[in-house]
């Protein structure tokens, strides 16, 4: 079984790289790979919870996190530097995920046989 | 050693493409080999026929089609990105009723699980993001 990072470090409707490299996670865990995703820089407001984006006519990126541990993706991972810079706080995320300093970031992604994104 | 390609960016907003061909050929020359080439986001843009290139430019689409045509490379597009951003077979224009398909020829839409395939499949996952 192989082991695939994605990392997310854009904002979730800015673009359609966070939803597009969600779906990807899924993906992955479907097909029996040990699938964790690291939320990095802007990427972690994709984690707020509470979010809402039918006034944009998009997909709610949250909604979609929040559904994660059915596929099995259940290793979500966020930069502890990155969180504080957005001014976010754990209990404010929609699923949990573990902080992670730019050092521990290094031996996930040394872990990987791959990474996606970034 | 097996190589699976993706590309992420599209032609003149990012040099992704570029650097994706590049890095093929070089793959290739010293003698490893390519599973196949993911085209991702923006990156699926490469595949779109209906581009037209400036004369003293690059044609990116071009120079896909003849690469995959001399190394029997697949060229994968990522169906769900790449309906959204116009890229049609002649299957997926009757599909939908549009008026032309735009998908340029050795170019394949496939499902996203064609990506985790390849990564499967290959001892190095390279990126080309935007």
């Amino acid at each position: 079984m192989k082991k695939v990072l994605v990392v997310v470090n854009q904002p979730p409707y800015q673009s359609s790289h966070a939803l597009e490299l969600i779906e990807a996670a899924m993906v992955g865990a479907v097909f029996d790979f040990e699938v964790s995703i690291l939320f990095r820089g802007e990427g972690v407001w994709n984690l707020l919870g509470d979010q809402n984006a039918s006034p944009l006519g998009r997909r709610t990126v949250s909604k979609l996190l929040a559904a994660l541990p059915t596929y099995d993706v259940s290793s979500l991972f966020v930069c502890t530097e990155a969180l504080n810079q957005a001014a976010l706080k754990t209990d404010q995320l929609v699923v949990p995920a573990a902080l992670l300093s730019p050092q521990e970031q290094a031996g996930l992604i040394a872990r990987q046989d791959a990474v996606i994104g970034g | 050693m097996k190589f699976t390609i993706a590309v992420h960016g599209a032609p003149y907003a990012s040099l992704a493409n570029e650097r994706a061909l590049k890095f093929c050929s070089a793959v290739l020359a010293a003698g490893h080999d390519i599973v196949r080439v993911f085209f991702y986001h923006e990156g699926v843009l490469a595949a779109l026929d209906s581009t037209v290139a400036p004369q003293d430019e690059i044609d990116i689409t071009r120079e896909w089609q003849k690469f995959a045509l001399q190394q029997n490379t697949e060229l994968a597009v990522c169906i769900a990105n790449g309906l959204k951003r116009g890229l049609l077979s002649t299957e997926e224009q009757n599909r939908y009723d549009k008026t032309a398909p735009t998908l340029a020829a050795g170019f394949e839409l496939v499902g996203l699980g064609q990506l985790i395939d390849g990564i499967a499949a290959a001892d190095r996952y390279v990126e080309f993001p935007a």
